[in-house]
């Protein structure tokens, strides 16, 4: 017990991340746990970070690590803009959280998604997974949760939807994570991006749709305890 | 085969402090009642003090599941000694049984660190303070557990007793009348309670002397 | 003969020279010394018009209370503190060097620092250490952008948050909170949380105890209320006092002076250019 509840072990996102293109751009969606062994850190953190107005970024792993990692992209892309006089493309950004992740690969522990869009490609979802490899993906699954979520995927995942398809997709799949993964859990996080700009969604846990042998949510254990219903019947002779 | 290693401890430290000091004609056993592992209180109300025969009361911080199995033991054993001999077994006696009980487990030892304190058969006040392994001494004061070292000096200090080398064999206890005893206890204890982050929430103080047991309490910081 | 190596003077930071000696002592069996740790409870949170900060006052070196009534809540900027636990060399420090950073920061652009700036250059030394500087921070403070609270892990790692809890007794301050927070709190109320939370870190986890020291910061004004509840008194003095009657036997008092003595060199060398 002692060991899991070690406060100097470095904060890991148990986490379920997910980026999903449509037929008009990207779904980026994700869990808000961050755990320090079985101790929830932070209920509601957000592991969706922005990188310029157009690319954001799914974070995975370990917090220190990808926190850092973000933030060298985001100012490397700062100076790009400036430079270029125009938005980075998501391949760009992209490229240099490969860079980072790739040329650092013994220090870091850390998994991104890179989602988009920009004028040349559209919407675009690159994973960027622990060695430092940059895949291009009609959708990317990250996390501990996402083990859950590779036959849910196949299964779901269809070319061409639209957004609110996306989205629904993104939502769900991310409540069956956390029904199913201890390391995933809080609200849903969903950032919308596409020609128009950005769109930032948040479904609260206890909105979310119950899933197999799920508990309805309760504020308060007491909630459960005070009602006559469920204290026992007195005893009779 | 390969032989595996046990990667987890049959031990504990639930932390607390005892005290034992001999007068002419008393004895006083002191400890407090924090139960604690780690960083956790586990309760704030547990008494380390046992009785074990009419003139003997034992004292046990360390491990207290060990501590209870020993005092289980201690007791059956008196409990045959009782129809045996038809009496109380005096406080030298249960001293030794106690040693020979904590040797008995010498390769396993119990994880209790004891004080005996009690009334010999002249009436007099004594002390007998051990370790885990069943070293033993008749002392006119002592103290075991967490807090001991911040007390020991203190008692040292004030109560100083004779070598046990000297010949003739000097008497070991104490000088203090018997409330002087109580309040010197009480001292050493909110004294090691400062500091001492397992010693705290109260003070159970025993009192043996010629009319019989008396038992007090004195509240203890409870951070 | 040239060496190979120049002995170069340090350039400052921390000294790793003897990291491999240590472990190998280690790894023969020598201890090594324990370092004072802030076994602690500290809290903050946001209510209507600013921050409060809370923090017990116990440090420890394993079961033994080392300082009874130490300091927690660090300056940082006259607009920002800084809770600390973990190892108390390295919340000092950490806290001592990022203050004097953002100082030369508000000489050089002439405006207040900001908590953001504060909670950059903490996490960034971190990282850098890898989580070797052991420390443990609620960061908080009102700048220009409003209130702000943020805790920062000894690996580098940062959350932003309304309410925050660190240290051994983090746990147990944290059930405070998640019971009893909510958003638009008063001034006195967040005041009376804080100390409920700290308290209940003092009581319920042995790493914390002693005082609560709260500080309060709105815009323009900080209020530090140094041990603001004190619930721990002395519970026994004995009502005689007592005295040491055995002190060391004196021998013998003789005092020796010491001999002024100047040696004047004749000759040497003259001085050449």
């Amino acid at each position: 017990m002692e060991k899991n509840l070690d406060f100097n072990a470095p904060h890991s996102m148990g986490t379920t991340i997910i980026g999903v293109t449509y037929n008009g751009g990207v779904v980026l969606g994700a869990d808000s746990r961050t755990s320090t062994g079985i101790y929830v850190a932070n209920r509601a953190s957000d592991k969706i970070t922005q990188l310029t107005d157009n690319v954001y970024v799914c974070r995975s792993g370990s917090a220190a690590d990808s926190q850092i990692v973000s933030d060298y992209v985001r100012y490397f892309l700062h100076q790009h803009t400036i430079q270029l006089g125009q938005p980075a493309t998501v391949k760009v950004a992209a490229n240099l959280v490969r860079l980072l992740a790739y040329n650092n690969k013994n220090m870091l522990q850390t998994g991104l998604i890179v989602g988009g869009w920009d004028k040349y490609d559209g919407g675009k979802i690159y994973g960027i997974p622990l060695g430092g490899t940059l895949i291009e993906q009609p959708f990317a699954i990250g996390g501990s949760g996402s083990s859950y979520l590779y036959g849910f995927f196949d299964q779901a995942w269809r070319e061409g939807m639209t957004k609110d398809e996306a989205e629904q997709l993104v939502v769900k799949a991310v409540s069956l994570a956390i029904a199913r993964d201890g390391a995933s859990g809080g609200v849903v996080r969903t950032v919308i991006i596409n020609s128009e700009g950005v769109t930032r969604n948040f479904y609260p846990g206890d909105k979310l749709p119950l899933w197999h042998e799920e508990l309805e949510p309760q504020n308060s254990l007491l909630d459960i305890w005070g009602t006559p219903a469920a204290s026992p019947e007195p005893m009779r002779e | 085969m390969t032989k595996q290693q046990a990667n987890w401890s049959p031990y504990d430290f639930n932390g607390g402090t005892c005290v034992a000091v001999a007068g002419a004609d008393y004895c006083v056993i002191a400890a407090d009642t924090r139960m604690s592992t780690g960083y956790n209180i586990l309760t704030r109300d547990y008494s380390k003090i046992c009785k074990l025969a009419d003139k003997s009361l034992l004292a046990s911080s360390g491990f207290q599941a060990d501590v209870r199995a020993l005092q289980k033991n201690l007791e059956a054993r008196h409990q045959i000694y009782q129809h045996q001999h038809n009496k109380q077994m005096s406080c030298p006696a249960m001293a030794q049984l106690l040693s020979n009980t904590l040797y008995y487990k010498r390769f396993f030892p119990y994880y209790a660190f004891n004080v005996l304190g009690g009334l010999d058969n002249e009436g007099k006040g004594c002390v007998f303070t051990y370790d885990a392994v069943g070293s033993y001494e008749k002392v006119g004061y002592s103290s075991q557990g967490s807090g001991s070292k911040l007390i020991m000096p203190f008692l040292d200090n004030q109560l100083k007793s004779p070598s046990p080398l000297l010949l003739p064999a000097q008497d070991a206890v104490t000088p203090l009348s018997e409330l002087e005893a109580i309040d010197l206890v009480k001292t050493a204890f909110a004294s090691a309670t400062e500091r001492d982050i397992y010693t705290g929430d109260k003070l159970e103080i025993v009192v043996l002397n010629r009319e019989g047991i008396r038992r007090e309490y004195m509240e203890l910081r409870k951070d | 003969m040239t060496k190979s190596t120049i002995e170069l003077p340090p350039k400052g930071g921390f000294s790793f020279d003897l990291c491999k000696r240590n472990e190998m002592l280690f790894k023969k069996g020598v201890q090594p010394p324990s370092f004072r740790k802030t076994g602690t409870t500290i809290v903050g949170l946001i209510f209507q018009e600013g921050v409060v900060l809370g923090a017990d006052t116990r440090a420890t070196e394993g079961p033994i209370v080392a300082d009874k009534n130490c300091e927690k809540i660090h300056y940082m900027a006259p607009n920002i503190y800084c809770c600390g636990a973990g190892t108390a060399a390295d919340t000092e420090a950490v806290t001592d060097m990022v203050s004097s950073q953002l100082k030369l920061h508000r000489y050089h652009t002439g405006r207040e620092s900001r908590v953001v700036t504060a909670l950059t250059l903490l996490k960034s030394h971190l990282f850098n250490y890898q989580g070797y500087v052991s420390a443990a921070l609620v960061l908080g403070g009102v700048d220009v952008t409003g209130p702000h609270l943020h805790t920062i892990y000894p690996h580098g790692s940062t959350d932003t948050l309304p309410f925050a809890t660190m240290g051994s007794g983090s746990l147990a301050a944290m059930s405070v909170f998640e019971s009893k927070y909510r958003e638009g709190l008063t001034r006195e109320e967040g005041i009376n949380l804080v100390c409920e939370a700290i308290s209940s870190g003092i009581f319920n986890d042995l790493g914390s105890g002693s005082n609560v020291d709260v500080c309060v910061i709105t815009k323009g004004n900080v209020e530090y209320l140094r041990n603001h509840v004190l619930p721990n008194p002395r519970t026994y003095t004995s009502a005689k006092g007592y005295s040491f009657p055995k002190p060391t036997e004196v021998l013998m008092t003789k005092v020796i002076k010491l001999k002024e003595k100047v040696e004047v060199i004749e000759g040497g060398d003259a001085m050449e250019e």
